[in-house]
């Protein structure tokens, strides 16, 4: 168990350092990035100031090394080994790039780098690029600074901001899908072909298909759009706030009940439901079909048939021989639901304009802020790595018959 | 000699009932679930009416109604040549009924390029891995196994962001171009981000296939039959192609109907998130992006592109369920 451990380790940061490896190249090679805008804007930047704000966001340096900072905060300078500066003239990036040159090609103009006018030596990293404006590295748990949502801002701050949203969304549809999911699944399985496990089976078919976005907005259709415009005719229709965590002034949500203060916990919870409710719903039909699957699996097992020819109780065959031995795999896999705690959902998020994690990353794609954006990806890789492990380890907890070796 | 005859012919008979052909049985079986016939129906005439496109409207796809008092503009809008909008206009003008049929052609086509293209390496990459075995398979395999394990929703939202934001002219060949825009019925530069986004899907689409394709080659090619043919002299592209594909075909078949639901959705989402195909090309999901802003004043802006979307969605799935089902060997009913 041991060795697979450090085995199942070692595979697992090599995996998370791949994924990083490639979204930072991914990000390296993807147009947009901090100075998109100024260098289309101002044309009267001079090579100097580009140069300075390149250097800002750290892009003076070649992607590798710039990568390494970001991971580990190295090089921060020449390696002193002994009082003797070693590699000290090895060129990390470049500070100056030359003019690039504009070539007609049939009558576009193409911008072609023309090579360096002045090289960033690892000796000048630490004049260049002091330790208190850039990252410790990602290791060291500083995730750098935000370069467009929050300017300057620490990335781990801001995420923390969005941190609170996300669980609150997450641990609350999580737990109402598996108080409701595992028990549909479990009836489905025992009553197999009932009209209560075609209908059920059919609606966990539809959850699982329906594309959540959609479902958000049929909810807000529903809930909030037409309430809003039969107004004259219904006025007794309850109204749902459609985005957002909290209100920011007293709403109605029906005339006959009584105003609703921004901030309450009604507050929070009006805001809840609708984005809960499409969660829940997609989340349940993944757990229900996967309970009914694995308990039929295990209903057609010799020893449930040895319990029931013993002559044990139907309840009892089925709660301590068949449902026990059905919820192994089910531990193993709701393990894997971890990660989503912190990622949150980037689509429901968005439509609900829920202030998650899942529309934070959302928004960093979109305005090119790649330090929250990377950070992102970093700690979902990890935490995914993490539970895949959990679980298979959790798997030798529940059922002792599994050994790794 | 009459008695003989008969015999003979009554033979012949029950000899054909026995003998029902492969594809009958399957055809047969997959009658039995209903939702899955309901579904191949309502999807077939979405398939239908998007091939029909052109023909079945006479409004331009993005010609702008100017005439019309209100944009976006409520179902049965006349413009001034008295033609109906029977869906109405969209924020610009233009006629929705004719831009949700040119978007189910732009949606069907990414979902079935990506499907066949994805399902088709996967297959051929996992029967490689099964076939061969050793170091080839560990290396595919570890591939396979880390682009599960990584996030793929952020990754391929990164993705898009990335391709379909930058300049970069794929080279595309000029026959191809032309196919594409007339698959897609769009002009030819707007082709270009599609090819993108199809690739962008099939970067993690083809790992499901792979898998199941692995697992089968690597039972068959310990059979027997597979000896024989090494034995026969067989090369072993042609144990691959011929033998190894085709019997593991099956459970490809199934997953690539799941898949078309799934790249459907998938799709709408990136599109829906501006991170997809943009406007003025049509699809489910950015008509749905769009509709988001005006749907407060004009609930059914959303339901227009919603309800072909979910009903294809929901239906490739039933359908995989169907085939499912019908193709299952252990179900000999």
């Amino acid at each position: 168990m041991t060795n697979y451990l450090i085995r199942r380790i070692i595979q697992m940061m090599l995996v998370v350092l791949l994924a990083a490896l490639f979204t930072y190249f991914l990000f390296n090679i993807s147009p947009g990035g901090p100075l998109a805008g100024i260098q289309q804007q101002q044309q009267r930047l001079t090579r100097e100031d580009l140069a300075r704000l390149r250097a800002q966001y750290e892009l003076d340096l070649y992607w590798p090394f710039r990568f390494s900072r970001w991971l580990i905060g190295l090089p921060n300078g020449p390696i002193t080994i002994g009082g003797r500066d070693l590699f000290a003239n090895t060129a990390v990036g470049c500070y100056l790039p030359r003019d690039e040159q504009i070539v007609i090609q049939d009558g576009q103009r193409v911008v072609t780098p023309a090579g360096c006018d002045q090289y960033v030596y690892l000796a000048d990293i630490p004049e260049l690029h002091p330790a208190i404006r850039s990252s410790n590295g990602i290791l060291r748990g500083d995730f750098g600074r935000s370069t467009v949502i929050r300017t300057g801002q620490p990335v781990w701050g801001e995420m923390m901001t969005r941190l609170p949203a996300t669980l609150e969304l997450m641990l609350i549809s999580t737990f109402l899908s598996f108080l409701i999911g595992i028990p549909i699944g479990i009836y489905s399985a025992i009553k197999q072909y009932s009209r209560f496990d075609y209908t059920f089976t059919t609606i966990s078919f539809i959850g699982s298909a329906m594309p959540t976005f959609f479902f958000g907005l049929m909810l807000i259709l529903v809930f909030t759009v037409f309430p809003n415009l039969l107004q004259d005719q219904f006025p007794w229709l309850p109204k749902l706030p459609p985005g957002s965590r909290l209100a920011v002034r007293p709403y109605a949500v029906a005339e006959w009940l009584p105003r609703v203060q921004p901030g309450t916990g009604m507050d929070r919870f009006l805001h809840l439901l609708m984005p809960v409710g499409v969660l829940t719903f997609f989340y349940m039909a993944t757990w229900s079909r996967f309970v009914r699957s694995s308990m039929l699996e295990v209903m057609r097992q010799d020893y449930v048939r040895t319990a029931r020819a013993k002559g044990l109780v139907e309840k009892v065959v089925i709660v301590k021989h068949a449902l026990r031995n059905a919820l192994i795999p089910f531990v193993t896999v709701a393990v894997l639901t971890i990660p989503g705690f912190f990622s949150g959902a980037i689509i429901t998020e968005t439509v609900f304009a829920w202030p998650g994690m899942g529309r934070l990353y959302y928004e960093a794609l979109n305005r090119s802020d790649w330090p929250i954006a990377l950070a992102f990806i970093f700690i979902t890789a990890v935490l995914t790595v993490f539970a895949t492990l959990l679980g298979d380890i959790l798997y030798t907890v529940v059922d002792p018959r599994i050994k790794y070796t | 000699m009459t008695t003989a005859a008969q015999s003979v012919t009554l033979k012949g008979l029950a000899q054909e009932e026995k003998t029902e052909s492969q594809a009958r049985i399957i055809f047969r079986r997959f009658r039995r679930h209903r939702l899955a016939v309901i579904s191949l129906i309502l999807v077939s005439l979405i398939f239908l009416v998007s091939l029909l496109a052109p023909v079945l409207t006479p409004f331009e796809r993005d010609a702008i109604d100017l005439s019309s008092k209100s944009r976006p503009g409520p179902p049965g809008t006349i413009d001034m040549e008295g033609r109906t909008h029977y869906l109405g206009v969209d924020h610009l003008g233009r006629d929705l009924f004719t831009r949700v049929l040119y978007a189910a052609r732009v949606s069907m086509s990414i979902a079935v390029l990506v499907v066949l293209i994805s399902e088709t390496f996967g297959a051929l990459v996992g029967a490689i891995a099964g076939y061969y075995g050793g170091l080839v398979d560990l290396a595919i395999s570890r591939v396979i196994e880390f682009m599960l394990t990584i996030p793929s929703l952020p990754l391929l939202l990164i993705l898009s962001a990335i391709f379909l934001r930058s300049d970069t002219v794929l080279p595309l060949p000029g026959f191809l171009s032309r196919f594409l825009s007339a698959l897609l019925l769009a002009p030819e530069r707007e082709v270009q981000k599609v090819v993108m986004l199809v690739l962008v899907l099939v970067f993690f689409g083809w790992l499901s296939a792979a898998r199941l394709m692995r697992g089968m080659a690597l039972s068959l090619s310990k059979q027997d039959f597979v000896e024989a043919l090494r034995a026969a002299g067989a090369s072993d592209a042609r144990i691959i192609f011929r033998h190894i594909i085709p019997n593991g075909i099956a459970p490809i078949l199934v997953s690539a109907s799941l898949a078309l639901g799934g790249v459907i959705v998938t799709e709408s989402a990136l599109s829906f998130l501006g991170l997809g195909v943009q406007d003025p090309t049509p699809t489910w999901g950015n008509m749905l992006a769009t509709s988001q802003s005006y749907m407060f004043q004009h609930p059914w802006l959303p339901l227009v592109p919603g309800v072909f979307l979910v009903i294809v969605s929901i239906g490739f799935n039933f359908i995989g369920d169907g085939l499912r089902d019908a193709l299952d060997p252990r179900l000999k009913r």
